[in-house]
């Protein structure tokens, strides 16, 4: 039960049927996120897609993160993986620290932590601020863009390139593999392997590249040169690359692109923004709020009951994020974008020990993005907004999406 | 994100995690700006003494 096909009829009670990749939830999940939440069974259950729970309260998605030890991050992918993943040549290569639990997951997490301290991710600002800039340089004079592909998606792949100390020229095929696993390979298994492969397979080159030919200062070398603190094995660095890549590029890729996609459509919050810049880093929060991109998954490690639900050893539960954000018992008028919003405790990056590593990281590219859009760009809007074209799934957000300035 | 809403008072060290700059009590000044920062601590984990 994990191909489109076996998974296309009409749902009739999302409580009990949810289809995470029909279309209409792909476009717009959140009538049917709030549908689950205030009916008699907030955690809902599906059989489709080998089945899974859906937490929509932000109590609920909140603990179940908390407990890490019966709501493993064995496998986080939000549907199950092809049996013929397991086989292929890389079959033990994860993505630490995001696959891992304790007690490796600690020192998987403190490697990488200091690259994503907020004094560390300030040295690419600069960096992200002309890019931003070439990419506008390169459509501004046609008055039309498309605002996901010429503009959001060419963002974080090139940071995260940079940072990596890989081609930023090859961005283009990095975004093809990070959908291949993240986005078409979820429906489609044969597609899911091959693009795994071929991010494993560029990353071992790039491995045994910097044993034959030394660098310095890239996150590679780096990793690779850690080994004397923590037990270091090219699997380990193969992981993380693999999950910087698929981590660092769709999700951001997504937030900035929900971003623009609202702005678009609110003449008032951008006035609101222009005039009061002091708002940024609250605007920032509230569109990661609204628009969260990211859903994750659990595997539940023994039977469990969990607010009345009898959880199975072995079951899948969606971490939605997405539906946590937007509770009316954690936040007033959880619909609306609020720029100024006071209380604003909102989960778009995770809680618990997995919480987005690279969340400082993630936070400076969309400023920096949106600041730069809004300073070239001030006025703006949809060519057509039923044209508008979205990715769901595990991350959320638009691809095509055609302004007019 | 402490560090953002109050920068004055939090800081980070160089694994990123929040740390606090200051000694004693939070100046008068700066209390409204240390409550937005407890309420939007994603991890509940400011606590403000009376
Ligand atoms: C707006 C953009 C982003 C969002 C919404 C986001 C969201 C998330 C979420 C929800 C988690 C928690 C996973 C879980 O609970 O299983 C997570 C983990 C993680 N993210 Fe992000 N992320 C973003 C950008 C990034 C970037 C740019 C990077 C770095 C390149 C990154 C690296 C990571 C890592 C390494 C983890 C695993 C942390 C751990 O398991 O200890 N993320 N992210």
């Amino acid at each position: 039960m994990t191909t489109l096909e076996e998974n296309s009829d009409p749902v009739n009670d999302p409580t009990t049927d949810y289809n995470i990749f029909d279309p209409e939830f792909v476009r717009d999940p959140y009538p049917t996120m709030t549908e689950i939440r205030e009916s008699g069974c907030p955690i809902a259950h599906s059989n489709r897609w080998g089945g899974s729970w859906f937490p929509t309260r932000y109590e609920d998605v909140v603990a179940i993160a908390q407990e890490h030890e019966i709501f493993t991050s064995r496998d986080i992918i939000v549907v199950p993986r092809a049996a013929a993943q397991a086989e292929g040549p890389y079959a033990g290569v994860a993505a630490p620290p995001i696959t891992s639990d304790p007690p490796d997951h600690h020192w998987h997490r403190r490697l990488i932590l200091p690259i994503f301290a907020p004094q560390s991710v300030a040295k690419y600002e600069q960096g992200t601020r002309d890019l931003c800039n070439k990419l506008i340089d390169g459509f501004i004079a046609k008055g039309e863009a498309d605002a996901g592909t010429d503009y959001a998606q060419q963002i974080p792949v090139r940071v995260i390139a940079t940072m990596l100390g890989v081609p930023t020229e090859m961005a283009d095929e990095f975004t093809g593999w990070v959908r291949g696993v993240l986005e078409v390979g979820l429906t489609d298994p044969k597609v899911r392997l091959e693009s795994r492969l071929k991010i494993l397979n560029f990353f071992r080159q790039q491995l045994d590249d910097r044993r034959a030919n030394p660098r310095e200062d890239d996150l590679i070398t780096d990793l690779l040169n850690s080994g004397d603190k923590y037990p270091v094995t090219d699997q380990y660095v193969l992981g993380v690359c693999n999950l910087m890549l698929v981590a660092g590029i769709d999700t951001t890729w997504s937030a900035i692109g929900s971003s623009l996609w609202h702005m678009a459509q609110h003449p008032e919050h951008r006035k609101q923004l222009r005039d009061n810049p002091e708002l940024w880093p609250t605007a920032i929060e509230e569109l990661l709020r609204a628009y969260s991109p990211v859903t994750m998954a659990r595997i539940v490690d023994r039977d469990t009951e969990f607010q009345g639900c009898p959880m199975k050893a072995g079951d899948r539960i969606l971490m939605s994020f997405p539906a946590a954000n937007r509770d009316p018992r954690q936040f007033d008028r959880p619909d609306d974008v609020i720029l100024d919003r006071e209380h604003n405790r909102h989960v778009a990056f995770g809680s618990g020990i997995h919480r987005c590593a690279g969340s400082n990281l993630a936070r400076l590219e969309l400023r920096v993005a949106l600041q730069v859009w809004m300073e070239r760009i001030p006025e703006f809007s949809l060519v057509d907004p039923a044209t508008v074209i979205w990715a769901g799934g595990q991350v959320h957000g638009p691809r095509v999406c055609r302004v007019r300035f | 994100m402490c560090s953002i809403a109050a920068p004055e008072i939090f800081g980070s060290d160089e694994l990123g995690h929040a740390t606090v700059l200051i000694e004693g009590d939070v100046p008068v000044e700066l209390q409204a700006k240390a409550r937005r920062a407890q309420a939007n601590c994603p991890e509940d984990a400011i606590i403000i003494e009376e």
